[in-house]
């Protein structure tokens, strides 16, 4: 028998009991034919692959990561809590030396649920890398992290979690928004004034198949990890950019997956989205899971596969190429000043301050937010977020960040206060990174 | 009158008995070139106070499939395999006449490539020509759609002396499993069927004709010779399974328990959960290759009476080397210890006064002078090798315990309200149960029970042992198709077909195929132990139901002795 080069844990946490509804694409069925394929491969039989079961995220290892309003039980379903503690899990396997590398296929997916958190979008409420991520610093003491995002949406939620944060570079590869939801994630969207160059866009025209996703792999994001140096890299597997997928139009198949996984080496890799679950999901999870131990995966080649029909047409890489020329640029000259927000000056000192208007398609709702970070000299910065949604009238959302200075977490606590006393808000949330507090008031 | 003999591979263990008790038993020992003799000597010595008339049954539990492989007595065996697309099948390579022929079939029973049929008849010429009687078809997701594998079976036709067919295996989805035990089913086929063809020549010899034969499996239950002889395969192991059956025969246990069999060389450790014990989610493993072959889940640790003691450093090791039998069992009474004598966990155990088995004046010289080599009091010495055996049987024991309860489960409810085991009483059983009970008492906190006849309690578990049977039925309402695998029975079902008919089906076929075979099988006894059922959808249609059902006939024993059990 054959024993994997790098030992991979796997998480493979299907939920057969929950869904969004009985037709929706993120419904039971989703990773049945999955588990179908890794079992009948006989892939946890591999000398190195295991499967273990995931743990379940906590409300505290939700709070590190958002905002939730009213709060974390209202916005997050067991299910939720689930993904996000198989992502844990996966980290927890990684850190103690269990395994070189873990794969957590867990359903639903994160990657659109943003700092603050009211309800679903894209299908995601609980953004499972941002809770790994924040467990990963908190549990682990690890400190620099890279987030490459395959989804063929953009992840507009990782993106705005770590806006502000250059301890955590953010790339997502994504069909163009132009031309598919959320319709964010260009060039120009490249980070807070405190982390500038550190979320970096890729957009690709619809069509784009193995080759245009290698050539970016290569030449954008590899160089750009290299000089980023991460302790660990995290991928965000969404596998909707596969030829047959029913809501995109992206050219990649099971081989370009799995070579793409080989090149980024991951030590962790998180199931995203990806709702062809018959002639996709199977082969595209299982050229993952084989490339992450390190097997041959060559043999692993989708039924619907056509080299002729599933090449990127010859025009595609002209454009892909000019991408691969400009686009390094977000990262190692970034511009000067960020693109949206305008820095106010108070009495405190000065706030960078950015109005966002978000809706949540997948619940209807819409949400008008003001986000506030204190530009402080000697650490991240405070950051204060109010904001109002047609669900819930004002909240408001404090965090202290990780090692943050004596005066921004005074300044936050005064806030803090000054808002109970004020009752200018239904719904506050205070997080405290230093010290670990979390508290919340107003219910 | 039930008969119960235990091929082991030192001794060979049979009891006769009744629901009145123990009627006989022996002990003889096995010779591992002749079973057949062995069986034999000990069917002759139990119908010397039994009378062969008053025999209904007969339950052998033996190793001679494990024997054959071990000792590589094996026949060729010719493997066609159809692994469509993954992992590559020559990963899998298992002999010589091992052929890899295109086609390939999904997930969901779709036929993605023809059988190149041409390349197939090439592969069997092939492996005529090298003198191959016996084959074994396996394809990639056969259990979901055997048309491959059948056409290799009509190719092969007549003139082939056994084929296994994957499918036929069972309906658990494993490809590299299902090739392995195929090959091996195939690779024993011949050398069992001699054997089962000279055990019912000695049986009508000794008047035992009218005798109903059964084999042990590993999985806790039994099944007919007849069937034995298709799948050998499946008697492979059966030896700690008659044990833990054996305690099930004995002892009344009705809660979540932990199972100690205390052999000569290991400690087979078995968990029950409300009194039923637990069987594998995979199968063994024969040699390096996993199978398929269901079998309770026991865990064997290199502990046992005979288990030689060490010390290294301040510390005292009990196992896993085994560098003879003990002292007290070796060496006769009065005699002088011979050099470099090594004293076992039996020779402790008598100087620490928990038991006084053979010679304890040789346990008690022997430990004394292994305790001068290392500088410290032989009762000091004693005690923490008792200890120690204490120890590892209990860390294994917590091991076990925490991958039952750590297993994947796949739904929320299994995740959040799923109940986690936690025996309350331990059964000893095996040669040093009785003597090992105080220390187990005392380091597992728990209530023990050694239950009498705990010596030979294997035999009586194989003798007990009911038949058992487990099926898994597969449909998929889109295509209109149910299929169980393991009887090879295909047949369609109209779209209104739904998780209720599909459970029904599955006992149905289950209870039918036994009653053919000629086996009594309790409904009590029958259960479905997995039934989903997904509603399949196509853009934002639903398109039909996918339905998956196990079932199986619980293992268990024909009766309990009641009141051989005791505290």
């Amino acid at each position: 028998m054959h024993e994997a080069k790098t030992s991979l844990g796997i998480i493979l946490f299907p939920a057969f009991d929950w869904s969004i509804s009985p037709t929706h694409p993120e419904r039971e069925e989703r990773l049945l034919y999955t588990q179908d394929q890794l079992k009948e491969e006989g892939l946890f039989d591999i000398e190195g692959v295991d499967e273990h079961k995931p743990g379940v995220a906590t409300r505290e290892d939700v709070e590190r990561a958002h905002f939730c309003f009213p709060e974390v039980e209202a916005v997050a379903t067991r299910s939720h809590l689930v993904a996000a503690g198989g992502t844990i899990t996966a980290a927890d396997l990684v850190m103690s030396g269990r395994h070189k590398r873990a794969f957590a296929l867990v359903r639903p997916p994160g990657h659109h649920a943003m700092k603050v958190v009211h309800g679903s979008r894209g299908f995601c409420n609980i953004n499972t890398e941002a809770v790994m991520i924040e467990h990963l610093r908190e549990k682990h003491g690890v400190k620099k992290i890279a987030v490459v995002d395959t989804d063929c949406h953009h992840g507009d939620g990782t993106q705005d979690i770590y806006w502000h944060d250059p301890d955590v570079l953010f790339i997502s590869l994504h069909q163009d928004g132009r031309t598919l939801y959320p319709g964010s994630g260009f060039p120009a969207e490249c980070g807070g004034p405190k982390a500038l160059g550190r979320t970096v866009n890729i957009p690709l025209p619809p069509g784009t198949g193995d080759e245009g996703y290698l050539m970016v792999m290569e030449r954008i994001v590899l160089p750009i990890l290299k000089d980023f140096a991460p302790e660990i890299v995290v991928n965000s597997a969404g596998q909707d950019n596969h030829f047959t997928d029913p809501i995109t139009n992206m050219n990649l198949t099971a081989q370009g997956y799995a070579r793409m996984t080989e090149l980024l080496k991951p030590d962790i890799a998180v199931l995203e989205g990806g709702y062809a679950i018959q002639g996709a999901l199977p082969y595209v999870n299982l050229g993952i899971a084989l490339s992450l131990a390190g097997l041959d995966y060559s043999g692993v080649r989708e039924p619907a596969f056509d080299a002729v029909k599933h090449r990127q047409r010859a025009d595609l890489a002209e454009y892909i190429e000019r991408l691969c020329d400009t686009i390094p640029n977000v990262y190692f000259h970034p511009p000067k000043e960020p693109a949206d927000g305008f820095v106010v000056p108070q009495d405190s000192g000065e706030w960078f301050v950015r109005h966002k208007n978000i809706y949540y398609d997948t619940d209807d709702i819409t949400e008008a937010q003001t986000e506030e970070l204190f530009l402080c000299g000697s650490c991240r910065g405070l950051l204060k977020v109010v904001s109002r949604t047609t669900k819930n009238p004002a909240c408001l959302g404090i965090e202290v960040p990780l090692g943050a200075c004596d005066a921004c977490r005074s300044l936050g606590y005064s806030i803090f206060e000054e808002a109970q006393v004020k009752e200018g808000y239904r719904f506050a949330q205070f997080i405290n990174r230093r010290d670990k507090e979390y508290s919340r008031h107003g219910f | 009158m039930y008969l119960g003999i235990d091929v082991g591979g030192t001794h060979t263990d049979a009891v006769a008995l009744s629901e009145a008790g123990v009627a006989a038993q022996v002990k003889v020992k096995t010779d591992r070139n002749d079973l057949l003799a062995s069986v034999n000597q000990a069917l002759v010595s139990i119908l010397e106070t039994v009378p062969a008339k008053a025999v209904r049954q007969l339950n052998l539990s033996t190793t001679l499939s494990t024997n054959a492989i071990v000792q590589g007595t094996t026949e060729d065996v010719g493997m066609l395999v159809v692994p469509g697309p993954g992992i590559g099948a020559h990963e899998f390579m298992l002999c010589r006449d091992y052929h890899v022929l295109n086609g390939a079939i999904d997930h969901r029973g779709t036929e993605t490539g023809f059988l190149d049929e041409g390349q197939a008849r090439a592969a069997i010429d092939s492996c005529r020509a090298g003198g191959v009687r016996v084959f074994g078809c396996v394809g990639k997701f056969s259990t979901r759609n055997p048309l491959h594998e059948n056409t290799l079976g009509q190719l092969l036709g007549q003139d082939a002396d056994y084929v296994t067919l994957g499918h036929e295996l069972g309906g658990r989805l494993n490809f590299p499993r299902r090739l392995a035990t195929a090959y091996f089913n195939c690779a024993v086929w011949r050398v069992f069927n001699a054997f089962a063809d000279a055990v019912e020549q000695s049986l009508a010899s000794l008047g035992l004709g009218h005798v109903r034969v059964n084999t042990l499996k590993a999985d806790g239950g039994t099944f007919p010779l007849a069937q034995a002889r298709r799948m050998p395969v499946q008697s492979i192991f059966s030896g700690p399974a008659a044990s833990v059956m054996g305690i099930i025969a004995l002892c009344d246990i009705t809660r979540d328990s932990v199972i100690l069999d205390i052999g000569g060389t290991t400690t087979d450790i078995a968990v029950f959960v409300d009194g039923q014990p637990l069987v594998e989610n995979d199968g063994i493993h024969i040699g390096s290759h996993p199978t398929l072959v269901r079998a309770l889940k026991v865990r064997s640790i290199g502990i046992g009476g005979d288990s030689a003691l060490s010390v290294l450093g301040e510390t005292v090791r009990v196992g896993p080397n085994r560098l003879g039998p003990s002292l007290a069992d070796s060496v006769p009474q009065g005699a002088a210890l011979p050099v470099g004598a090594r004293s076992t966990l039996i020779d402790a155990l008598n100087c620490t006064g928990a038991c006084s088995h053979g010679n304890v004046t040789a346990s008690r010289q022997g430990l004394a002078e292994f305790a001068r080599q290392h500088s410290i009091q032989p009762e000091v010495l004693a005690e923490q090798a008792v200890l120690a055996a204490t120890q590892a049987i209990y860390t294994a024991t917590q091991e076990l315990l925490a991958e039952i309860n750590d297993r994947p489960v796949y739904t929320i409810h299994e995740l959040l309200e799923g109940r986690r085991v936690a025996p309350g009483r331990v059964y000893l059983m095996g040669g040093p149960a009785k003597a090992m009970q105080s220390a187990v008492r005392q380091r597992f906190e728990l209530f023990t029970v050694v239950p009498e006849h705990f010596g030979v309690a294997n035999a009586i578990g194989a003798a007990l042992t009911r038949n058992t049977a487990s099926l898994e039925l597969f449909a998929d309402t889109e295509k209109g198709v149910m299929f169980i695998p393991a009887l090879r029975h295909r047949e369609n079902v109209p779209r209104s077909y739904g998780l209720k008919e599909a459970e029904r089906d599955a006992m149905n076929h289950m209870l039918a195929h036994l009653s053919e075979m000629g086996v009594f099988a309790d409904r009590d006894n029958a259960q479905v132990t997995h039934a989903t059922s997904f509603n399949m959808v196509d853009e934002g249609r639903t398109t039909g139901r996918n339905i998956r059902v196990k079932c199986q006939i619980k293992p268990g024993v024909a009766f309990a002795l009641a009141g051989q059990g005791r505290a």
